[in-house]
Order: structure tokens, then C-alpha cells, then sequence
């Protein structure tokens, strides 16, 4: 059997070229002996304390401050902030003529928009429909996702910018409306 | 020790005759390779070592020549392994987008290095670790919890009744129908793309593993769908998904975990 | 509580008397030691149980589960004939219509508000805040559903008003 076989040449190769003291087997044992590194025998259970002392060291990888901005989860994130915008102030006002219906019944509030200049007016009415607009036309689209519908990211993003564009046509609709 | 002078002398001789084959006109031997221009590339890479924990974790900028690289990300990375810092941490394995190790976030979208092409516009590249993950090294996430997802949908044929003799048998419709789950590698892209997973990955099981939960649930052979959706019937293992889709719009295979969810959501529904 | 306090605690004790430096020792301790020596803490670093096993799963509930979602699909879907609706007629000649348009908005802004803090507020990470705020929203949609009841009653209702206000 050739040494290849069995795997043995590089080692019978070192053998061969190393120095002639190491050879023997007392010399190999006490060159063990006096190596410098020193050990420490542990508990396998200890592992586990060890191994909790790393992770807790461990660092949390950055999120979304380095992921790409894509229309899929920032349309997803518009879509939780424009509802909550929404149902704030539908929430606020409730509460408001809760609290004071004298103050915050509809004569007044309408009086107090009235009495507002154009522009401020206009602003307004930009302001509360463009959220308006956005999150109905993406409901819609979470609708169609629940039923099964445009579940690829293909039409994803078509629907995503056919959301956008309705958005924006709607907004200048209902602002001038 | 005679094989090893024979093999020795047995590679000699190959070397001398292939040299004169390659080197056959005066022409050739005098020729100089085209030398291919220099085309330096920054690499910005997000280093973090164990060995001093106090030290927050850096981008750390290396700059390559891209005609001396291969293609992809991870010829880039080896390339600065080799080269420039040994130090640099990350998992590879395969090289062909097959075994998942090389998944990170390159330039703000998670991808395998392996199948995502340097760009070779002169603008700096950055590479993150996979995001929203506790970090062991430089670009290696800590996965232990990812894998124990995965091992808690259990992930195997399930069938109290096996056929009498020979293997389960399936029509081509029922087959079909696991086509586009079956070939998740688990890299994790998907699930470290999902920002609810980041905010909620210790009770929200994620698109990776909520895909193979349905790549089960949708098998023919397996008899224990009705256990496995029960097990989904609370607030967060599935329904703490917002239909967000980064998982599709980042998964490395093209698969599509989304529709996955989204149809494991109108089965619990319909039940 | 306290027998089983007794118990695991002399358990490893019992098997190194018996057995020594046994295996089963070992994989005893293993399995304490994640648990034990470092707290966990959802979300955080330290992981329950060893790495070979599998998470576990909340109960199951169907009313936090699919009832829930599938309510809320219905509710969001009866919203769009509705939202429709309120453009076309209007609040005061169609009160029925005009209340429950409210009640539906705020059902929809109820179960929006609490996947939020189910989302980022979650009991298990904030033991405190997370409870005050579910309760808090709780009492909050209590008072609005008392407040636009009194004001599609007692005023011209949300339908109106919006309109009335758009064209002021």
C-alpha cells in the first residue's frame, strides 16, 4: 500500500525534514509538557453561561436606517400614519364635543372655518385629503391582497403607483370640490 | 518516499511539455497581456468584533480594483479577505446561490453576495449584516432563533396513516401546488427584510418560516394541516403581517412568501 | 412552587452522587444554565431553551386569530360602500346610514389603533405601559362612541358636518 493512499505522506514528509531530537517519543512527550499555553478545565454546563455572556456583548445590526427605501414598506408605514391621522382628529373632535359641545358644536366649528383665510382654507383641505385619499385607495388594495388578488410583487408595484397616481388626482378633486 | 520523487519528476516533465506547447511563435512569447485599466472601488462594510465589545460597531472602508475582482459581492469580499484584511468576518459557502450562508444587506437591500453583481459605477457600496439581528461578527448574524422558528412548524411529513405498501402518492395538481415553497434555502433575507418581523422576530414567526408552514399545511400527504394552522390562531405567529411585501420584493430565489401568508390567512379564515 | 424549587436544585446534586461525572449530569445542568444564570428577556439576546429547540406557540385563540381578521376585513369592506354612500346622500336625510358610518370609523380606527401597540407596545416587552395603553385606548373609544353618538343625535352628525365644513 503506497503511503498516498492511506494519507500519510505529508505527515511522513515533516517526519522526514524535521530535526532529528524531535523524533523520539520522550522528546515529543516532553516538548508537550512544556508548551506555554495554559488550560482550564470547565463544566460542559458552563458553556451555556459563557456563550450568554457573548450575546448579551452582541450588537443589534441596523434596520430601517439603512434599508432602501422601496414603495413597499413605505407605502405600508404611510398607509398606518395617514389612518392614524385620520382617526386622531375623528377621535380628538368626538372627545372635544364630549367634553365641551358648547364649544365644539357644528356652528361653531363652521363658523370658525369660515373665518379663515382662502389660502389657510385650501392648505386645510390638502392636508386632510391627500391621508383621505391615499389610505382608502390602498384599503382597497389590502382589500385585493385578502381576497388573493395581486399577490406578486409585480403588481404589486403597479398597484402601488396606480395608488399614488389616484391619490394625487383624487386630492386635487376633493380640494376643489 | 520512491512515489514522492516519482511524482515529482512525473510533474517536471508535464510542466516542460506543456510550456513549449503554449509558447510556440516568437510572436506569442513576446506579446504582453492587455493590461485592463484600474477601476477603483470603495466598499464601505460594517465591522463589529466580540474581542472588544465596548467598541461600537464601524463602517470600514476598503477600496479594490474591480478588473482584478470577480463579478459579484462576494469576489469583492474574498478579494479583501485575501488581500487586505483577514480580519473581515462573513459565512460563504456555495458560491452559486444555493446554500443561503452568504445573505447580508448590500447597498440597503438584503441579497445573497453571491448572486448580486458589484456595480461598477464609481459610487461606494455598503454592506451590512442582515438587519434587526444580534450580530457574533462583522457581516455573521445570530440565526439561533431563526432556526428555531423553523424547527417549531415542524418541518417534516406528518401522516398518521402511511399507505399500506410503498411510498405516498400525489396527483401532478397536488404536486404543483408546493412549487415556489419548496425552494427556500432559509437564507433569512425575507424575514430581516420585514419590519415586523425587526420589531416582534421573538413571538412573529416571518415570511421565511410562515412560507414553509404553508409549504406543509399545502401538501397533499400531510394529515396534520388542521393542528398546524390551530397552532397559528393567535395574535402574533402570523398575524402580526401587514402584507408589507419586502419579503418578495427582496427574496434572492424569486419566491414569493407574501402570497404564501396571504393565503394561509384566508385558509384560517375560511375554516 | 417551592417543592419544585427543592426538587431542581438537589436534582444534579442526587446525580453526581450516583453517577458522577455522568452525561445525563451535564445535559441536566445544560438545560438550566441558559435559563438560570441569565434572565431572558423578550426580544433580547438570550434565547429560551437550547439551540435544538423548537420556539412555542402563544394559545390559541381564534378571536385574536382568524375571527379577528376576518372581522376586520368585513368591517373594512363594508367601509367602502359606506365612505361611498356619505358622498352622495346626505348625514341629516339618512341618520341610520350617517350612524353607522361612525360607529364603523371608529371600530376601524380601534382595531388600527391596537395593532399598533400590539405592534410596538406589546405586554410581554412593556409590562406596564403595554397594559395601560390597551386599557387606555379601551377607555378612549368608549368616550368617542358616547361622543358621536350625542353629536349625530343632538347636531347634524359627522356627514354634515364634514360637507358643511369642506364648503365653509
Amino acid at each position: 500500500m503506497s503511503t498516498r493512499a492511506v494519507g500519510l505522506g505529508p505527515a511522513l514528509r515533516k517526519a522526514a525534514l524535521s530535526p532529528r531530537i524531535a523524533r523520539t517519543p520522550a522528546n515529543v512527550r516532553s516538548l508537550l509538557l512544556k508548551r506555554s499555553i495554559q488550560t482550564e478545565s470547565i463544566q460542559a454546563a458552563d458553556s451555556a453561561g459563557i456563550l450568554n455572556k457573548q450575546r448579551l456583548a452582541r450588537p443589534s445590526s441596523p434596520h430601517f436606517t439603512i434599508y432602501q427605501p422601496q414603495l413597499t414598506w413605505i407605502g405600508s408605514i404611510a398607509n398606518r400614519v395617514t389612518g392614524s391621522a385620520l382617526s386622531v382628529l375623528l377621535y380628538g373632535f368626538s372627545l372635544a364635543y364630549l367634553v365641551a359641545p358648547g364649544t365644539f358644536d357644528s356652528t361653531h366649528v363652521i363658523e370658525f372655518v369660515g373665518s379663515m383665510p382662502d389660502a389657510v382654507k385650501y392648505a386645510g383641505k390638502a392636508i386632510l385629503a391627500a391621508p383621505f385619499a391615499f389610505h382608502s385607495w390602498n384599503g382597497l388594495r389590502h382589500l385585493s391582497w385578502d381576497m388573493g388578488k395581486l399577490l406578486t410583487v409585480k403588481a404589486a408595484y403597479s398597484s402601488g403607483y396606480a395608488v399614488l397616481g389616484a391619490t394625487a388626482i383624487s386630492t386635487v378633486a376633493l380640494v376643489f370640490m | 518516499m520512491q512515489s514522492l520523487v516519482a511524482r515529482s519528476v512525473r510533474t517536471q516533465s508535464l510542466r516542460a511539455v506543456s510550456a513549449r506547447t503554449f509558447v510556440s511563435s516568437a510572436a506569442r512569447w513576446q506579446a504582453v497581456p492587455t493590461e485592463k485599466p484600474v477601476l477603483q472601488k470603495e466598499f464601505k462594510i460594517y465591522r463589529w468584533n466580540p474581542d472588544e465589545p465596548a467598541k461600537k460597531p464601524t463602517l470600514q472602508s476598503y477600496t479594490i480594483d474591480l478588473n482584478q475582482t470577480g463579478p459579484m459581492i462576494l469576489d469583492a469580499l474574498i478579494k479583501i479577505k485575501n488581500d487586505i484584511d483577514p480580519t473581515l468576518t462573513f459565512r460563504r459557502s456555495c458560491r452559486e446561490g444555493i446554500c443561503g450562508s452568504c445573505a447580508m444587506n448590500i447597498d440597503g437591500q438584503n441579497t445573497l453576495a453571491c448572486l448580486c453583481r458589484i456595480d461598477r459605477t464609481p459610487k461606494d457600496t455598503k454592506i451590512y449584516p442582515l438587519p434587526h439581528m444580534y450580530i457574533v461578527k462583522d457581516l455573521v448574524p445570530d440565526l439561533t432563533l431563526f432556526y428555531k422558528q423553523y424547527k417549531s412548524i415542524q418541518p417534516y411529513l406528518q401522516n398518521d396513516n402511511p399507505p399500506a405498501e410503498g411510498e405516498f402518492l400525489q396527483t401532478q395538481d397536488d404536486r404543483k401546488k408546493l412549487d415556489g415553497l419548496y425552494e427556500c434555502i432559509l437564507c433569512a433575507c425575507c424575514s430581516t427584510s420585514c419590519p415586523s418581523y425587526w420589531w416582534n422576530q421573538d413571538e412573529y414567526l416571518g415570511p421565511a418560516t410562515l412560507m414553509q408552514a404553508y409549504r406543509w399545511i399545502a401538501d397533499s400527504r400531510d394529515s396534520y394541516g388542521a393542528q398546524r394552522k390551530e397552532k397559528l390562531q393567535n395574535e402574533l405567529s402570523l398575524y402580526r403581517c401587514h402584507t408589507i411585501f419586502n419579503c418578495s420584493r427582496t427574496c434572492p430565489k424569486g419566491l414569493n412568501p407574501a402570497e404564501a401568508i396571504a393565503k394561509i390567512k384566508l385558509e384560517l379564515a375560511a375554516e | 412552587m417551592s417543592s419544585a424549587f427543592l426538587l431542581r436544585s438537589t436534582l444534579p446534586r442526587t446525580f453526581k452522587a450516583a453517577s458522577g461525572r455522568s452525561a445525563l449530569l451535564a445535559a441536566v445542568q445544560a438545560r438550566h444554565a441558559s435559563t438560570s444564570t441569565t434572565p431572558y428577556v423578550p426580544g433580547g439576546p438570550i434565547i429560551q431553551g437550547t439551540v435544538n429547540d423548537p420556539t412555542t406557540f402563544p394559545e390559541s385563540d381564534r378571536s385574536h386569530g382568524s375571527y379577528h381578521w376576518a372581522f376586520e376585513r368585513l368591517l373594512s369592506a363594508g367601509l367602502v360602500p359606506l365612505t361611498a354612500a356619505a358622498f352622495v346622500t346626505s348625514g341629516s336625510n339618512y341618520p341610520i346610514l350617517d350612524g353607522i358610518l361612525g360607529v364603523s370609523l371608529i371600530m376601524h380606527s380601534h382595531i388600527g389603533f391596537d395593532s399598533i401597540l400590539v405592534d410596538y407596545v406589546h405586554k410581554r416587552k412593556f409590562p406596564i405601559l403595554g397594559p395601560v395603553s390597551t386599557w387606555g385606548l379601551r377607555t378612549v373609544t368608549v368616550g368617542v362612541l358616547v361622543g358621536v353618538y350625542s353629536f349625530n343625535t343632538n347636531d347634524i352628525g359627522l356627514t354634515e358636518l364634514i360637507t358643511k365644513v369642506w364648503h365653509a
